[in-house]
């Protein structure tokens, strides 16, 4: 289909920044009112997609990377919806912008159908189910970030004067790190059966319940990494920097194992 | 005759140069001790320099108001400078952070000081209780005289004027509302949270009525004694505020730092009352919950060290000071107005001291006529006393247009003339001049009063 279409959603982010650059307090609700269109835009495209596709896994590099940007986009208007915080789709996307740009260059590649004896729907909620968690993740991530420099701007007293938001909640730090629990509690267990759905597969297709891969050995610490920061947020109260610093470990993981996995095994986890 | 006013404040010294300086004056009788070695001081002739003084201590400065005798030079306010620096710092270098104001200086920063233009946060309304109090205790130490008395309502007056008649204060960012604005960058709404307030003083309460105004309803108060705390609590709240409030024992308050998210300190104590080994097993009891700890009193109380544990935030004054630095800028358009105001203030009372200044003429005059009227009716009136009530009145209505008319002409510049013509006309001597106005000022000074505003001063100073 046509790859143009990504670049409706991506003028209409980058527009909306343009009026936020404006740093008119007017103008910051015409700045959420893009985001959400650019987030409607982006659900049309998808829905077209999967309506011509049928319900199938994206099967196409270009289109893969599209998925996530528009799951990534999602949870970002869910979050904004229920904390009424604008910061986290400002900051937040940056990342569907970069995932629309990588959506629109990318070569329209077929992923090779590496699994064709295997079940459709386990392939797709398995990707569906990563990509949730992940997406929650770097949410985590962004979140995590301004955490610890506000922190920071407080702790070392300096150049306290911070953008001021409409809804005034700003960046306390306590909803921060509210923020950054709900999403490894919640993005946990979906990463969690993701993770278990891949062996199965990968079980299912060579029959042997794990492959040493590189792809492999990071996800697995990455799960661990989050496992550990859950375990220990919620039995000793882990919180605030040391918490985000896990976060931003976590996802600088993720990033890699992904990009491992789409860059230098182009032919999918390595399975060929 | 001339108003000196010595001291540092925020802007030219940091907070352990004022931590130094304060503790020296932290309570009354310090206070009183530094003022009677000042008033110690002598020149070179051995007579005293300074007349009347009054300190004024509050967090962000230490001034010392001060009104010198006639015969003190300008080699004489270095000289108490020298020794003010002396006695705080044991240092003669850090006389470089005292500033020295003079004259009709003196008065407009003694009035822009009054008027809150000084403060750390412009329009805060603190300062002008502070200058009370001073003002009090120097009545109280009897070391402020009429000229000081004149001074400070003055003063007050001006302050009043200020705030009714500009926006100064109407918006004010006070220290109490950034401590909430802190609060706020740090917690996520405040209904839920728990405020630990150490030390009933004026500070506390302003800062615990924001609290109130955004929504915390737990506060526990303590003080070191409890019936202070009780009666603060009495005073100083609505009664609706009050429900939010819970007096502690002091005893306690360690036990209740660890359901505090909010610590508030401004008590008087000399020493840190938290101190960084205390803080450590509060923390890990809150398993890692923010603490915010505010420490508002000078001296600080509470140990800067804290600071660098981990999801403890701790704020000093000093550092709710620089962070309003920022709003100071919204504030100047307000401020140059307020200037104005106090333009016009300190010229009237420098009008009025220049008026004082044609005393020495008035009262040489009145002396040479009393002189003559004395010797000739004393060769017709042989009874003492009768002669002294014909003298009396006999002068006073002789010299009441003249007197008038030199008192009025001290207020134009042009004034200095008809001060000459009437020196000329009765061939007063400029050495006999000086010499009366050293023996009889304060006699005269007291006369004046008699038919100027100088009496209301005067009346409310004994109530």
């Amino acid at each position: 289909m046509l790859k143009e279409l990504y670049l409706i959603p991506l003028i209409l982010y980058i527009f909306s920044y343009l009026v936020f650059a404006l740093k008119d307090k007017k103008y910051y609700k015409f700045f959420i009112y893009l985001i959400y269109a650019g987030f409607i835009c982006q659900t049309i495209i998808f829905f077209t997609f999967l309506g011509i596709r049928g319900f199938a896994p994206p099967v196409h590099i270009d289109r893969f990377v599209f998925f996530n940007a528009w799951i990534l986009m999602l949870i970002v208007v869910i979050f904004s919806f229920f904390y009424k915080v604008e910061y986290i789709p400002l900051y937040i996307t940056p990342l569907v912008v970069l995932n629309l740009i990588i959506a629109f260059f990318v070569p329209h590649v077929h992923i090779k159908p590496v699994m064709p004896n295997t079940d459709k729907i386990i392939l797709f909620t398995h990707i569906l189910l990563i990509l949730i968690g992940d997406s929650l993740f770097a949410l985590a991530f962004i979140v995590s970030l301004i955490y610890i420099f506000q922190e920071r701007k407080i702790k070392s007293k300096k150049n306290l004067k911070i953008l001021v938001m409409p809804s005034r909640s700003g960046y306390n730090l306590e909803l921060l790190d509210n923020i950054n629990y709900i999403c490894l509690k919640v993005g946990f267990p979906f990463i969690t059966i993701g993770i278990v759905m891949g062996i199965y597969l990968s079980s299912s297709l060579f029959n042997t319940f794990l492959i040493v891969k590189p792809i492999e050995i990071m996800s697995l610490i990455t799960w661990l990494i989050y496992a550990i920061l859950l375990h220990e947020r919620m039995a000793k109260g882990l919180r605030g920097k040391r918490a985000a610093v896990f976060g931003i470990i976590g996802f600088m993981l993720i990033l890699a194992s992904l990009g491992l996995s789409f860059y230098f095994f182009p032919a999918f986890h390595g399975f060929e | 005759m001339d108003i000196l006013i010595i001291g540092l404040n925020h802007k030219t010294s940091n907070i352990n140069e004022r931590e130094t300086v304060s503790k020296k004056l932290l309570t009354p009788e310090l206070r009183r001790e530094f003022i009677e070695k000042l008033l110690e001081l002598k020149d070179e002739a051995g007579r005293q320099l300074i007349k009347e003084i009054a300190v004024l201590t509050t967090c962000n400065r230490s001034e010392f108001i001060m009104n010198l005798s006639y015969w003190t030079q300008g080699k004489g306010g270095h000289a108490i400078k020298n020794y003010i620096a002396k006695y705080f710092f044991d240092d003669l270098e850090k006389e470089k952070i005292l500033y020295m104001y003079l004259n009709e200086d003196a008065v407009r920063h003694l009035f822009t000081v009054a008027s809150s233009l000084d403060s750390m946060i412009i329009g805060e309304p603190q300062i002008l209780g502070q200058l009370k109090g001073a003002y009090n205790e120097a009545c109280k130490f009897n070391t402020s005289g009429q000229f000081l008395n004149k001074l400070f309502h003055k003063a007050f007056n001006c302050a009043k004027t200020v705030r009714t008649e500009t926006k100064i204060a109407s918006s004010a960012v006070s220290v109490s509302y950034a401590a909430v604005e802190l609060s706020r960058k740090i917690f996520n709404g405040l209904e839920d949270k728990k405020v630990l307030l150490l030390g009933a003083g004026e500070m506390g309460k302003l800062t615990v009525k924001h609290f109130i105004k955004y929504g915390v309803k737990n506060i526990n108060i303590a003080n070191r004694t409890a019936e202070k705390a009780r009666r603060f609590v009495e005073e100083s709240f609505e009664d609706k505020e009050k429900t939010y409030l819970n007096v502690i024992d002091f005893s306690e308050y360690y036990k209740n730092l660890p359901n505090s998210d909010i610590v508030l300190c401004s008590t008087g104590s000399e020493d840190y009352i938290l101190k960084y080994d205390d803080i450590l097993p509060v923390i890990k009891m809150r398993k890692q919950k923010p603490l915010f700890l505010i420490d508002i009193s000078m001296p600080r109380n509470i140990d800067p060290e804290i600071n660098k544990i981990p999801n403890v935030y701790l704020f000093d004054i000093d550092d709710i000071g620089k962070m309003i630095e920022n709003n100071i800028e919204i504030r100047k358009r307000e401020a140059d107005a307020a200037i104005d105001l106090i333009n016009a203030s300190v010229a009237e009372f420098m009008n009025w001291k220049e008026s004082l200044n044609t005393v020495p003429v008035i009262i040489s005059l009145r002396n040479k006529i009393k002189n003559l009227l004395e010797s000739e009716l004393s060769r017709y009136i042989t009874d003492e006393k009768e002669k002294d009530i014909v003298v009396n009145s006999l002068t006073n209505k002789l010299l009441h247009e003249p007197t008038m008319l030199i008192k009025k002409s001290s207020l134009n510049p042009d004034g200095i003339n008809s001060i000459k013509t009437v020196k000329a006309l009765f061939n007063l001597d400029a050495e006999d001049y000086s010499e009366v106005s050293k023996k009889h000022i304060s006699e005269t000074v007291s006369e004046l009063a008699a038919d100027s505003e100088y009496n209301d001063t005067k009346i409310k100073l004994v109530k």
